[in-house]
C-alpha cells in the first residue's frame, strides 16, 4: 500500500486512489463540494485545493496517490488560494441564508465562515437567475443559489439513471435543466438530488420553509415500504426546542426523512417512497380497545381475547410481516402453541408505484417477511374452514374472505374498516413508538429507535402477547 | 436526418467502437448545414441513432450558439461585433443594416429573405469590420459597401 504524508503525517492510503479519499479517510478534512463519494469524479468547484511538495497546487479529488508524496492540506498557499476560489464560488450567489432552507447544513455556508469570511470582491452586479423553477411535484430549484457543482445532474445520469437533468447554456447564464420532455417527476429517486446538494439550490416542497434544521434532529430508523428495510433518519423537534403554544402534534411530527448511510443495505440514498413515510405512518391512528365495535377497556379487550382462545379448538394467527424482530419472538414464546400461525404481507403494491427495480425498491412492500417467515415459515395463508378465532395481526386481511363461523381478534394500529368488524380490536403502537428491528430481504437486520410518544390507549405488542398467554399477568404487569 | 445516416456511419467508422457519443457534435453540424436548423425530430433522431440521452443533446444545442433550433432566413448576416470590429464601426455597420432591413439582430424579416444576427470574433480583425454572409466573409466593409452588398442578394 502506498504511504503518503499529509501535513508532515505518514499516512497508509489503502484502498484510496485518490489524495481527497485518503485524507478525509485518515482525519485530515479538505472541503469540497462538487466530489461525491458515489459520483465520478469532476473536479469543477477547485476547493478542494492542497499543495503537493515540489508540484505547487492542485485539486485533491482527481490527484491519484503516488507512493511518498508529500501533502499540505492548509499551508499558507493553500488558503489563499482556496479563499480567492471561494469568492469565484460566491460571485453570483445570494448570500441568502437568512431565508434558505440549507441554512445550518449547508457546505458553502461553513466553507464560507471557515475559509474565506470576507465580503465579495467583486464590484459587477450579481447575476440574476431563476427562483422556484419547479424541477417536480416534490422538488423546487433555485438558480441564483446553484454553483453548478452537477452533483444533481451526476445523480441522475450514475445512480439512477434517469438521465433527467442537465447544465444547459454556459458560463453565466448556465442552469440546471431537465430535459424539455421530463420533470423529475419520472424519478423515484430524486429527492436525493436535495441532500447531494452542497448549497440550498434544491429545495423539497414537503419541507420548504417547514422549520430550522438546527430545531431538529434526526432518530435512526426503517424504512418499513419495502424489503430492503433502507436504513432512515427521521427529523423531529428536539426536546429542548418544543414549543409551547402551538398545537402539541408540532413537537412529535416527521418533518423529513433522509436517508442513513448503510453500506450494506441503502448506501447513501432511499426512494421518494420512504421519504413519504407520513403517509402511511401518520393515517388515523386506532386508540380504543372495542369489543364487536364497541369501546372497551384494554383489560377487558385482553380478557375477551382469552376467553375466545380457551373456547377455541382450531386457531389460525395471521401474523404481521410489518412486526419487529423483537414483537415476532415475542409472539412466538408467548402464543406459538395456541395457534397455528401464517405470515401474511401487510401491503401490497399499490397502482403507480414502481414495484422493483435494479437499485434499491423490492416488490415485497413489507419490512420484515424475511425475520416473520424465519419464525412462522414461509407457506402461504390457507385458512381451513372449520377455523373457528382467526387473529389478524396487521393490516391487508379482507375479513370478509374469512370463514363465516370464526371469531376473529384484530390487531391494528390505524383507523381502518375492520377495526369494527373484528369481535376484538386491540390497538397496537407503530414503529416510531417503540424500538426494535427488521430483517430484510438480504438477512441484513437494522435497528430503529422509538422517536415519538405512545398514545394512550395504545398497547406494544411485546407487552400484550404474554398477557394474552399468562393468567394474571395483567394484575401482576 | 434519415438521409445522412450513411455518412454518419462512415463518420462511426472512424471512432474506437463504445465512442458514439463523440460523434454528437458532427452530427449536429451536419444536420444544420443540410436543413438550415436543428428540429425536434432531428434530435430524436439522435437519440435513437446514438444511444445518448435527450438532455445531453439539449445541453450541446444550448451550449454553442452557433446551433439553431429554429429557421432562419435565406441570407444569415452575421455582424462581428468584438474588440477590433467595433472600433472600426461594427456597431454603426448594425445599426445600418437594422434600419435598412426594419429588424433588430436576433430577427429575421417577413419575407423569410434576411436574418440579421451579432457573432463573436471571427478571426479576421485586420479586415476589420467583417460580416459574414452565410459562409462567406465580406471584409473592410462601410455601409455603402453594405448596402451594395445587399442588392446583390436576391
Amino acid at each position: 500500500m502506498p504511504v503518503i504524508f499529509i501535513n508532515g503525517e505518514a499516512v497508509d492510503t489503502g484502498e484510496h486512489r485518490t489524495v481527497l479519499q485518503a485524507a478525509l479517510a485518515n482525519g485530515f478534512y479538505v472541503p469540497h463540494f462538487c466530489w461525491h463519494p458515489e459520483l465520478s469524479v469532476v473536479g469543477n468547484c477547485r476547493v478542494c485545493l492542497v499543495e503537493q511538495e515540489g508540484r505547487g497546487v492542485n485539486i485533491a479529488c482527481n490527484m491519484p496517490v503516488v507512493d511518498g508524496m508529500r501533502i499540505e492540506t492548509d499551508s499558507e498557499t493553500v488558503r489563499a488560494q482556496r479563499k480567492a476560489m471561494l469568492q469565484f464560488i460566491l460571485l453570483n450567489h445570494p448570500v441568502d441564508c437568512g431565508i434558505c432552507d440549507k441554512a445550518g447544513e449547508c457546505a458553502l455556508q461553513d466553507y464560507h465562515y471557515a475559509y474565506n469570511g470576507e465580503p465579495a470582491l467583486s464590484r459587477e452586479p450579481k447575476q440574476k437567475g431563476t427562483k422556484f423553477y419547479p424541477l417536480s411535484s416534490r422538488i423546487l430549484l433555485d438558480n441564483e443559489r446553484c454553483i453548478l457543482c452537477s452533483r444533481c445532474v451526476r445523480f441522475t445520469r450514475e445512480v439512477s439513471k434517469s438521465n433527467v437533468l442537465g447544465i444547459e447554456y454556459r458560463g453565466d447564464s448556465a442552469l440546471v435543466r431537465p430535459a424539455e420532455d421530463r420533470t423529475l417527476d419520472d424519478d423515484p429517486y430524486s429527492d436525493n438530488v436535495i441532500d447531494i446538494c452542497p448549497v440550498g439550490a434544491l429545495l423539497s416542497r414537503s419541507f420548504l420553509h417547514q422549520a430550522r434544521v438546527w430545531y431538529l434532529e434526526p432518530t435512526p430508523s426503517v424504512c418499513p415500504r419495502c424489503a430492503r428495510g433502507c436504513n432512515v433518519q427521521l427529523w423531529h423537534r428536539k426536546p429542548e426546542w418544543r414549543l409551547k403554544g402551538l398545537d402539541p402534534a408540532q413537537n412529535t411530527r416527521i418533518l423529513r426523512v433522509t436517508p442513513l448511510e448503510n453500506p450494506r443495505v441503502n448506501g447513501p440514498w432511499i426512494c421518494n417512497r420512504g421519504r413519504d413515510l407520513g403517509e402511511v405512518l401518520e393515517r388515523p391512528r386506532a386508540e380504543q380497545a372495542l369489543q364487536k365495535g364497541a369501546g372497551v377497556t384494554m383489560m377487558e379487550a385482553i380478557e375477551a381475547t382469552r376467553a375466545l382462545m380457551a373456547e377455541s379448538t382450531r386457531s389460525i394467527a395471521l401474523v404481521s410481516s410489518w412486526a419487529s424482530n423483537e414483537e415476532l419472538r415475542a409472539f412466538r414464546n408467548a402464543l406459538g402453541d395456541n395457534f397455528t400461525s401464517f405470515v401474511k404481507p401487510d401491503r401490497l403494491p399499490e397502482e403507480g408505484e414502481v414495484v422493483e427495480d435494479e437499485l434499491l425498491i423490492r416488490a415485497d412492500k413489507n419490512p420484515n417477511t424475511r425475520g416473520a417467515q424465519a419464525l412462522f415459515g414461509s407457506d402461504p395463508p390457507e385458512i381451513p374452514e372449520d377455523a373457528d378465532l382467526i387473529l389478524v395481526w396487521g393490516e391487508g386481511v379482507d375479513f370478509g374472505r374469512l370463514p363465516r363461523g370464526a371469531k376473529t381478534v384484530f390487531l391494528g394500529s390505524w383507523l381502518l374498516p375492520e377495526v369494527g368488524h373484528a369481535d376484538v380490536f386491540i390497538p397496537l403502537s407503530i414503529q416510531t413508538e417503540r424500538r426494535g428491528h427488521y430483517t430484510n430481504f438480504e438477512g441484513v437486520v437494522s435497528a430503529f429507535e422509538s422517536c415519538q410518544p405512545r398514545p394512550e390507549g395504545v398497547i406494544d405488542a411485546e407487552t400484550l402477547f404474554p398477557l394474552l398467554a399468562a393468567p394474571g399477568a395483567w394484575g401482576r404487569g | 436526418m434519415k438521409h445522412l445516416i450513411p455518412e454518419f456511419e462512415r463518420m462511426k467508422r472512424r471512432l474506437p467502437p463504445g465512442h458514439d457519443a463523440t460523434l454528437l457534435l458532427p452530427c449536429l453540424r451536419r444536420i444544420q448545414e443540410d436543413r438550415g436548423y436543428i428540429a425536434g425530430d432531428d434530435i430524436d433522431g439522435l437519440v435513437a441513432y446514438l444511444g445518448v440521452p435527450r438532455i445531453q443533446v439539449e445541453e450541446v444545442l444550448s451550449f454553442y450558439g452557433m446551433l439553431r433550433r429554429e429557421p432562419i432566413g435565406r441570407w444569415h448576416l452575421q455582424v462581428c461585433h468584438n474588440v477590433s470590429c467595433s472600433m472600426r464601426g461594427a456597431e454603426r455597420l448594425l445599426d445600418h443594416l437594422s434600419g435598412r432591413l426594419g429588424i433588430q439582430p436576433g430577427e429575421t424579416t417577413p419575407d423569410r429573405r434576411f436574418t440579421l444576427s451579432t457573432v463573436e470574433c471571427l478571426g479576421s480583425c485586420g479586415t476589420a469590420p467583417v460580416v459574414m454572409v452565410n459562409e462567406a466573409y465580406h471584409e473592410n466593409l462601410d455601409a455603402a459597401d453594405l448596402d451594395a452588398l445587399l442588392e446583390r442578394l436576391d
